[in-house]
């Protein structure tokens, strides 16, 4: 499957900004799923400042500054992407228990590996996976464990339940449980909210079920990305109406991270395109920036996924 | 034998209460005093108390002066707080300091390496020497600095530890400071201050100088300059006035010679930092931060951070600023690190540790956890981010009920407590209320990377607790500071940080730049300054005729203090006032007066203006010297005894209003006799000359422009020189009696007398021209444009014509447009000049998705 994204947003400015820096997480990347061909940005006016670098998480960073003044700022990325459906579906028979991969996380499997002389790179790397996942146990910038939380979530979390099992369980209630509201929730709005209202977005979906994981002590992470969507039969597709989505992954020991979709219920295949991931929100901001002057600015952002192939 | 009762003879050792099972740094653990002070405290005793009170005031007094303070945060006045200073300094002897020393250094070695690897290779995770959850977990692992160290010797420059002394007689390290330690300008003041006081005991203790400490920091911050850069710019980042230690900034910044500096002063183009400065942008090559590094970049770190710079880590990255700390230093303040020292230590220089750590468990460990919920009682429980609430609980002082919840909290996160051993730290002699006193000790060491090595300031922050028997010792909590003395084997000379036993040579003198944030600050002072003045000098002349309305019964004297009283709400701004012509107010103006002088509430009133004088003055505190910067604490302090704090009354305020003006002339005369004619004094002055100007104008407006019938036009011109302190240059320059065209002709038009309107509007015209600014020769600027005009309108008018008017008209229609053409330009300039030149108030914005975009 291949997909051509293009993701533009719009600034207008009431006063003249005379100095902008921004950050852009709009470069897709590359995991075992998926693979960017090419990613090319657009920006006007044109940047005189322009980096690129890998964050820490992996996540392509665009760094570029705009140093001469102006009202309008247009950053248009366009990325092509290929898609490969077909691996890893046979991982979603582990039968692990929630319990056993949360002991897992929580035992300091490092200590006395340098003695062992057969196989090591490969227990090496399993650790260093291991060691990356548990920082995504504990509490993070916007998603942070509560009492309120573990309780909706217990439900799921039967004893000796594979693990599996239990995230989709937990997706699917969050799915049925909450309604999609865009006029309820911003960014800023707490978890506590979400839960209590039952309303929310797809990030604020995403961060309900990162923090639900984490109070069992399983390793979860946030995932920025787009999904194609499919006109109704017989209607034509419209341009530039797509949106960015959000969705997570969890990290299933001895199998890797796997995601899942709670706007949708689903689990991803073919049709998400991952941009970013991150401990939550705050760490894949697709794009954020500090202008200096710029009086009141308004935003517009537009995102077409086009599949190619 | 000393008489017990004779009060003079009362602080020698043998009347010190020592308190059982605690040890004491004077008597360590002897039945006698150790040799050292026993020698130090006979030098008391000769002393006796009276006298060392005397010298301690006397440091006080000098502390104040000169503005050494400590923000207390959640001050509702937004006060300063004096430092204090106990004239008994902690004595530690040069074969103990050695111990001490090398184990600082082993320490900040150690620390050192710890930080270079959690931002670097992250082995310590890998291997295990070092959980993940005590890392990731703590806030002052900032994820993008990883990676961003710059290849240089050392990576943690500045380094600092709070050490107190056990029972048993050994140094504690308490916690380690990396973030961006303070205390250092502290110290150096203190012993500033004791060399003064104490300076006959101090000469004959042969005590190690800090000025070594110092000359190390300079040359530890000149070597990070990336690109081996000969001559770095190094400027000090501070969050600005209000924070707690901003003294410190201001007097560490002119002690080095750098610029002082806050966020807005600093802008990121192509990847470096420059500083925004009334000449343009000036690359800066070294950051010396006192600003916390969650706070230092809006773009990367904290969005919502208004004390940083945008772009700043990025920078960093490219390696074309250093930054002592580097960004993302405060992980070495986790206070969970402390029980991995050991360890540690071992693993990175074979080595034991040297200055042990106050016993800590961290809970993130299942056998640490269990051993610390089964302590409760006798453990003190701290959460590893300092940022939290609940900084330190004595487990033994809480509620069974509080302890449930202490335990539950451990329990679902662990990973974010420690527990400490509770320490009974050692005791030295205070001085307090007139007595010695044992009171509990807590050193703040401070440890600079330069050269090859970590060098050591000989001596420290030493603070008290105020009250007995209370270990929390801190300066939010009210402690009380003391000098540190750590003794030489031989006499040591002074060393100036600034002489070098180098050849007689000229060096090019560096001019540093003035920020935008400074000139803005100057100008405003200059203004403050005026508008305070010209306040005061109406004031007083309108309480001269309200007494001699009492006294001589005098109808003029009636009509010409009505006129006085409405001039007075005029020129201060303070509407409605007098204006609204209540005939009963006009004859008691008591309380209006009142109001005008004391209440801070009400803009245009003195207090109000002296408040805005003070906090610009103190925005820029490191630009005044001593004795400048006592002159402006003179103004805000007498006027507080006497007329704030006061219950003074009409009369008495007629000689505050003298002093008040003594201190301001004292104020303008220091800073015209010490200060350079660069840009800093074209600012000063210029704010100085604009409220002049203005202020003369607003005077001449409500008085002179009217039409007064020939008794009270005597009487209103009169108190009109009297007010522009003019009376004696008219009488010697006139001859005559009072009239209105020679009284204009002074006043407006005389280019020699520092009161008139063209010695203003011409002093202008020459800062104006002399301000650092792009030029062109063909044409003139839009300040120059305004000053000009300004000008000439004023040198064209002719007196007499001025003061020709029409048989009925009230007012002198002339006179009274040629002022307000005159305001209306100096206004436009005021405007014209914050627009050039201060630009920083510029304010940013954070651009991001507010609301969610997701519409799936």
């Amino acid at each position: 499957m291949k997909y051509r994204i293009t993701h533009t947003t719009l600034y207008n400015y009431s006063q003249t900004v005379d100095l902008c820096q921004s950050e852009a997480r709009l470069q897709p990347r590359d995991f075992w799923r998926q693979q960017c061909q090419s990613t090319l940005f657009e920006i006007l006016p044109a940047p005189i400042d322009f980096h690129e670098r890998i964050d820490y998480f992996g996540n392509h960073v665009a760094y570029f500054a705009v140093q001469q003044a102006h009202t309008q700022l247009i950053v248009t990325a366009i990325s092509e992407v290929t898609i490969f459906p077909e691996q890893h579906t046979f991982d979603l028979f582990s039968q692990l228990s929630w319990e056993q991969a949360r002991s897992q996380l929580q035992e300091t499997p490092m200590q006395g590996h340098s003695q062992s002389q057969q196989g090591q790179s490969q227990i090496q790397d399993l650790s260093l996976d291991m060691l990356d996942a548990r920082q995504y146990v504990i509490d993070s910038p916007m998603v942070t464990t509560a009492d309120e939380l573990g309780s909706y979530a217990q439900v799921s979390f039967l004893p000796n339940r594979p693990l599996l099992e239990v995230v989709r369980d937990l997706m699917q209630r969050i799915y049925k449980d909450f309604t999609y509201d865009p006029t309820f929730t911003t960014i800023a709005t707490p978890l506590s909210d979400v839960l209590s209202h039952r309303r929310g977005v797809c990030q604020d979906f995403a961060h309900l079920a990162i923090a639900c994981l984490r109070a069992y002590g399983i390793a979860a992470r946030y995932v920025s990305g787009y999904v194609e969507t499919r006109p109704e039969p017989g209607k034509p597709r419209t341009v530039g109406a797509d949106a960015s989505h959000a969705w997570f992954a969890v990290y299933i020991p001895g199998i890797g991270w796997l995601d899942f979709d709670p706007t949708n219920n689903t689990v991803p295949l073919d049709q998400h395109i991952t941009l970013a991931w991150g401990r939550d929100y705050a760490d894949v901001t697709p794009l954020k920036g500090i202008a200096f002057g710029g009086g009141q600015h308004t935003l517009s952002v537009s995102v077409d996924v086009l599949k190619l192939e | 034998m000393p008489d017990a009762n004779s009060p003079a003879n009362d602080i020698g050792t043998q009347y010190y209460a020592m308190q059982l099972g605690i040890y004491d740094e004077m008597y360590a653990t002897e039945n006698k005093a150790l040799p050292y002070w026993e020698r130090f405290m006979a030098a008391l005793e000769a002393m006796g108390s009276e006298k060392l009170e005397l010298r301690r005031r006397e440091a006080q007094r000098l502390l104040r002066e000169n503005g050494v303070t400590y923000n207390v945060y959640g001050d509702s006045q937004k006060l300063t707080r004096p430092w204090r200073l106990d004239p008994v300094p902690l004595l530690i002897s040069s074969k103990e300091w050695q111990v001490i020393e090398e184990g600082l250094k082993q320490r900040a070695e150690l620390l050192n390496l710890i930080f270079k690897d959690i931002y670097g290779e992250q082995s310590l995770l890998k291997k295990g020497l070092l959980p993940g959850e005590l890392i990731f977990g703590h806030e002052g692992f900032l994820h993008p600095c990883v990676g961003a160290l710059q290849n240089q010797q050392r990576q943690l420059i500045i380094y600092s530890a709070n050490l107190a002394r056990g029972p048993n007689g050994r140094m504690w390290v308490l916690d380690d400071r990396t973030q961006a330690p303070s205390g250092s300008g502290y110290a150096l003041e203190n012993r500033t201050v004791m060399t003064r006081v104490l300076s006959d005991i101090f000469r004959e203790t042969h005590v190690q100088r800090l000025s070594g400490f110092f000359k190390a920091l300079r040359k530890g911050l000149a070597d990070i300059a990336p690109h081996n850069k000969e001559d770095p710019r190094i400027v000090v980042l501070t969050p600005g006035p209000l924070n707690e230690t901003y003294f410190e900034h201001a007097y560490l910044a002119s002690y080095l010679g750098y610029t002082l500096v806050q966020g807005g002063d600093l802008t990121v183009r192509d990847g470096h930092v420059w500083l925004k400065s009334l000449e343009g942008l000036q690359p800066v090559d070294v950051i010396l931060r006192r600003v916390d590094d969650s706070f230092c970049d809006p773009l990367e770190l904290r969005s919502g951070s208004r004390l940083g710079v945008a772009g700043l880590l990025e920078a960093v990255r490219r390696g074309n600023v250093a930054i002592a700390n580097p960004l993302g230093s405060s992980i070495l303040e986790n206070p969970g690190l402390l029980a991995f020292l050991p360890r540690l230590t071992r693993h990175f220089l074979n080595q034991e540790l040297k200055l042990s750590s106050v016993a800590t468990w961290w809970c993130g460990q299942r056998r640490e956890r269990d051993f610390v919920l089964q302590n409760l009682d006798s453990l003190v429980i701290k959460p590893i981010n300092r940022s939290q609430v609940n900084h330190a609980l004595f487990g033994g002082m809480l509620s069974s009920n509080e302890k449930e919840q202490l335990r539950s909290q451990i329990l679902a996160k662990p990973h974010l407590f420690i527990g400490q051993e509770q320490v009974s730290f050692s005791t030295l002699p205070a001085f307090i209320d007139n007595h010695i006193e044992p009171r509990n000790a807590v050193l703040r060491n401070f440890v600079v990377a330069s050269g090859d090595d970590y060098v050591v300031m000989p001596g420290g922050l030493t603070r008290v607790a105020r009250q007995k028997d209370n270990f929390i010792v801190s300066n939010q909590a009210g402690g009380i500071s003391k000098d540190t003395w750590v003794l030489a084997s031989e006499p040591e000379k002074p060393v100036s940080l600034w002489t070098q036993p180098v050849r007689n040579q000229l060096i090019e003198a560096v001019i540093e730049p003035l920020t935008s944030r400074a000139a803005d600050h100057l100008f405003w002072v200059g203004r403050h300054i005026e508008r305070v003045e010209a306040t005061a000098q109406l004031f007083r002349t309108v309480l001269l005729k309200f007494r001699e309305t009492l006294e001589f019964k005098d109808p003029v004297d009636n009509d010409c203090l009505a006129v006085l009283l409405r001039t007075l709400t005029q020129v201060t701004g303070t509407y409605p006032g007098f204006v609204k012509n209540d005939a009963h107010q006009l004859k008691t103006p008591q309380t209006e007066l009142l109001a005008l002088a004391k209440d801070s509430q009400r803009s245009g009133s003195l207090t109000a203006n002296i408040q805005a004088l003070v906090q610009s003055a103190f925005s820029i505190r490191d630009f005044w010297s001593h004795d400048t910067w006592r002159s402006v604490d003179n103004i805000q302090r007498r006027w507080h005894q006497r007329v704030i704090n006061y219950d003074c009354n009409i009369d008495q305020l007629q000689s505050s209003l003298d002093e008040l003006i003594t201190s301001i002339v004292a104020f303008t005369g220091l800073t015209s006799e010490s200060m350079t004619r660069e840009a800093a004094w074209l600012m000063l002055d210029s704010g100085r000359r604009l409220e002049r100007a203005l202020t003369l104008i607003a005077l001449l407006r409500s008085t002179l422009a009217l039409r007064y019938e020939h008794a009270l036009q005597s009487q209103v011109l009169e108190a009109v020189l009297v007010s522009t302190d003019s009376l004696t240059i008219y009488q010697r320059r006139y001859r005559s009696y009072i009239q209105l065209p020679m009284v204009l002709e002074l006043l407006l038009l005389d280019e020699s007398h520092p009161r008139s309107l063209t010695y203003q509007l011409y002093q202008l015209s020459a800062n104006i021209g002399a301000l650092p600014r792009t030029r062109s020769k063909s044409h003139l600027s839009e300040e120059e444009c305004l000053i000009l005009k300004a000008y000439t309108d004023v040198r064209l008018v002719n007196v007499l014509k001025l003061t020709q008017v029409n048989e009925n008209a009230g007012i002198y229609s002339d006179l009274e447009s040629v002022l307000s053409n005159t305001a209306d330009l100096l206004w436009r300039l005021a405007e014209v000049i914050a627009q050039t030149y201060f630009s920083h108030s510029q304010t940013s914005q954070l651009m991001m998705i507010k609301v969610s975009e997701d519409e799936l």
